[in-house]
Parts: C-alpha cells; structure tokens; sequence
C-alpha cells in the first residue's frame, strides 16, 4: 500500500472511528488522540507485519485499547473513574472476536456541529473529525495558520467537554435546531470551496469533501427533506464549477455559462438528490432553493432560454419561507431580468442599506442595475464600493470590465 | 452538571424606581418559573439595581475600590438561576424559558465542580 493509499485508509476510517470512541467514552479528545495512536502504530506495524484484512477494524480496536489504557492512566490520578473502566474492560475483551465499528457518525456531526460551538470552528471540527481531514489542510483552506487552527480545534474540543455537550442525538425539541445547525455548518464549510472559482487553489479536494459529507448526511438522515436538498445543491454547484471561470480567469455569470460545460453527471446526482427531497416534503427553504439551482442547471446550451421567470417564481415562494436581505437581493436580480430594471433598483432601494452595507454582491448588484438604467456616475461609484470589499481574483475581474462597460458609455 | 444562567437584561426596564404592573408582572412570572423548575433549582437571586453596585478590582497587586458595576454596558446582570441539567441542551431549553421583561440575554455557565 503506498502513503497516499494508507492516508485514505486513515481518512475513511476516521468518522466511524473517531465517532463510535467519542459515543463510547464521551470524551471527543481522548477519542481524537486514541484514533491518532491508532494510525502511528499502524504505520509501524503494516510495513513490518503486512496489513491486516480489515484495516478499519484493527485500527478500532487499537484506537479502543489506547483510550483504555489513557483512562487507566487517568484513573491513577482520579479515583472517580474506576467504575466507568471496569465496563469498558468487560465491552473491550467482548469485542476481541467479531470487531463491527457502531456508526456513530450521525452523533459526531451533530456534537462537532452544536450551536454553543463558533460557527468557523464547527465547520473546522467537522472536518476534522468527521472527514478527517488534517489540521493542515483545513488551516489551509480557512486561510489560517496551522497554529491558529489547532488552537481553534482545541477550543473547540474544551468547550464541547466543559459546556456539556451531550454525546447523545438531539431529543425532538432540539431537533430543528440542531438540525439547521448541522446543515448551516455544512454550507459555511461549502462557501469555502465555492468561493475558490477555479478550484484549483487550495480548496481543490475540499470540495469533494462535500460530496461525500452531504452524502453521508442524506444516508443517516433518510427521512429529512433538507439535508438531500443540500446534497442536491452542493451536486448542482460543483458541477456548473467549470463553466463559473474562463481561461484568462475572468468570472463568468451563472446565465452566461455555457451550459455544454456543466459537469452532467453531478447534476443528475443532484436531481436525484433533488427529487427525493421533494418527496418527503417540498416547503423548507432549502429545498426551494436547491429548485432554483436546478432550473439553472436544467440548461442545455446558451440558446436555451435562461430561466428567469421560474426562478423569480422560487425566489416569491423562499421569500415566504425565509425574508431575509440576501434573498431579496437574489430576488431582485430575477425581477431585473423579468420586470425591467427600474423596477429592480425601486425594489434595491427598499433594501436595508445599513445591513448590506460590507456585503460585495450588494453593490455589485447595485453597480449593475444603475449601469445598465444609465446612471453613469452612481454606477462607477457603486463598483468601487463592491470592489473595495470584494477579494475573489475572478470576480475582480468581471467586475472591473464590468467598469470599464460603464466607464465608456459616457454621458 | 451544574449551570448558572446569568440574566441581562436593560436596567432602564427594572431598574430603580421602576415599580409598577410591568415589574409587579415580571416578578409573579419568575415566582411561577421557580416553582416549575421544582428541584432542578438549586439556587437563584435577584439583583438590586447596578447604582447600588461597587466594585473592588485588583491591578498588578493594587486593590481599588469604585462605584458602579463591573462592566458599563446596555444591558446588565439582574439576577441569576443555578439549576442542575443533565447537559447543555437541558440547560439552554430550561434557559429559553427565563422569564424577560422585554429584551435581553441569559448567559448559560457551566459551575466548576467535580461533575
């Protein structure tokens, strides 16, 4: 097996792994050293010994002796323990002849993903934990040190066990919570990857990441109309990805991809994800916005008419669901597209400005309504404002040709 | 596990001189919360008002003494429940029940303890 094998290896296991310890000891640290253990030993003893048939399972079982032994250790310290040890010891020699690792992946998600953590530190942990990426990669990917991260995890870690954190699954009064909790996680760690337009930064295999993970999410939550909503999304985005950049790496707007491009087999992923959602229930907003996704992706070439009508039609349905600023700016761009564009900027102008005031798409709206109603100077203005605060190297570019569109229809 | 919920709440709301049906009300609700909690609390008070407060803070070894509360801020702690909860989303459900006059905050705090 070569080192890029064995790290797969290493990382499939990781949930199941490190899930099952933590349900089982209910200590999400020892769970992560013992797993960590685990990986070191196995490192040594494979390329002495060969590997073992089921390499998930042995790396359970020495994940489970190592965390044994580190609450032996503890208990010399602290007698308080002793009774909890002698049950582990008797469930440690039970499972010595017929190893099945509990899926516990479902409760790791939901205690990585608890409201009490801070939302970047969630989506850290998460990865960490559940897709067990390392803490360099997702240093990497939140534009941290690798420091600053592994301070940020183990905060993480001590607040779960401090605060209390149950290691149970929510109870049904908090399950639309933590849900949405779990599910808003999971888009914060998404917007990482999609903001990389090429991606071919470092968010290049972050991305497939959640695949896998809304993948996983769907499968422990077969009933839940949402997380396959999510899943059907995050399928509809990655397989526009490349089509969303050109080759001088200019941002191109999602009604000017050309739509040949499109990933096709990611989008049928994503309206079979879609249409299971549907099917358990079609009102929350997430699943209406995975519909607007799919109209989009529903393109077959530029000669296809875009579709604004029916995503207009989406956006008046997820404003009744969820009336916020951001979907009322997404709205507005339709009711350009629809209704002409003076009634667009009357509909921006309803907006609350103090708000959106350091959110870029805000004024890269704004730029390109008053641009194309003819207001020159307010336009120029108002892409200086987007561009001051927007960092996107793709999206910098279309916006300052965008500039240079309105600069030369001079008054 | 043992928390502390820390209530903050706009004193110009309760604050001195300000009695009244509103406050009068506010009391009657945090009388029926304490009889609901039942067991589960352990122990809880009011504050008086934050113009009653003095603080004692040490700098490098120097002790001083001023009038007024800890930390000048629009909304101030008034009072505070120590309940017992098997975890955090037992402590954050009964927190979510805390009677409020009108806006506020209630700070969820696990206690030190051996558990």
């Amino acid at each position: 097996m070569s080192g890029g094998a064995l790290e797969r290896v290493f990382r499939e296991a990781s949930g199941r792994i490190v899930g099952a310890l933590a349900a089982r000891f209910r200590d999400l640290a020892l769970a992560e050293d013992a797993f960590s253990e685990a990986c070191a030993r196995a490192l040594k003893d494979w390329s002495v010994g060969g590997y073992p048939a089921d390499p998930a399972a042995w790396l359970y079982q020495v994940a489970v002796r190592v965390a044994l032994d580190g609450l032996r250790r503890r208990r010399t310290h602290a007698r308080f323990e002793s009774q909890l040890s002698a049950e582990f010891d008797a469930q440690a020699v039970h499972e010595d002849d017929d190893i099945v690792i509990p899926d516990e992946r479902l409760r790791l998600i939901f205690i990585c993903c608890h409201p009490a953590v801070s939302v970047d530190a969630r989506a850290a942990l998460t990865l960490r934990l559940v897709c067990g990426l390392s803490t360099q990669e997702i240093a990497r990917a939140f534009l941290v040190s690798e420091t600053t991260m592994a301070q940020r995890l183990t905060r993480a870690k001590s607040k779960i066990a401090d605060a209390g954190v149950p290691f149970e699954l929510p109870a049904a009064p908090f399950w639309a919570e933590r849900l949405d909790s779990v599910l808003v996680t999971i888009e914060i760690a998404y917007a990482k990857a999609h903001e990389d337009a090429a991606g071919s930064g470092p968010h290049a295999h972050f991305a497939a990441e959640m695949l896998d993970l809304t993948r996983t999410l769907v499968h422990l939550l077969p009933t839940e109309a949402e997380p396959g909503a999510l899943a059907a999304m995050v399928r509809f985005a990655e397989g526009r990805r490349p089509a969303r950049v050109d080759r001088t790496g200019l941002m191109i707007p999602l009604s000017e991809q050309d739509p040949q491009l499109w990933q096709r087999s990611l989008i049928d992923e994503g309206n079979g994800y879609l249409h299971r959602a549907l099917a358990i229930d079609p009102n929350p907003a997430r699943v209406v916005q995975a519909q607007i996704h799919a109209a989009w992706c529903a393109r077959s070439d530029l000669q296809d008419p875009p579709p604004w009508p029916a995503v207009l039609a989406f956006y008046d349905l997820l404003l009744s669901q969820r009336d916020d600023a951001v979907v009322r700016l997404n709205r507005i761009v339709a009711v350009a597209e629809v209704r002409g564009v003076e009634t667009a900027l009357c509909d921006l102008e309803e907006l609350d400005r103090k708000l959106l005031r350091d959110f870029g798409p805000y004024h890269a709206v704004r730029a390109d309504l008053l641009r194309r109603a003819g207001r020159r100077e307010a336009s120029l203005q108002a892409y200086d404002e987007a561009l001051a605060i927007i960092g996107s190297p793709a999206e910098r570019r279309w916006l300052m040709r965008q500039k240079k569109l309105a600069l030369s229809r001079g008054i | 596990m043992q928390y502390a919920l820390l209530i903050y709440e706009n004193e110009s709301i309760f604050g001195p001189g300000k009695a009244g049906p509103k406050l009068q009300h506010a009391v009657g609700r945090h009388i029926e919360f304490t009889k609901e909690l039942g067991a589960k609390r352990v122990g809880g008070a009011g504050l008086k008002a934050t113009s009653s407060a003095t603080t004692v803070r040490t700098t490098k070894g120097k002790q001083t003494i001023h009038d007024g509360p800890f930390a000048e801020t629009k909304e101030q702690l008034g009072g505070f429940y120590l309940i017992e909860a098997p975890d955090l989303d037992a402590a954050i459900a009964i927190a979510k029940k805390v009677p409020l006059l009108e806006d506020g905050a209630v700070e969820v705090r696990p206690v030190l303890g051996p558990g």
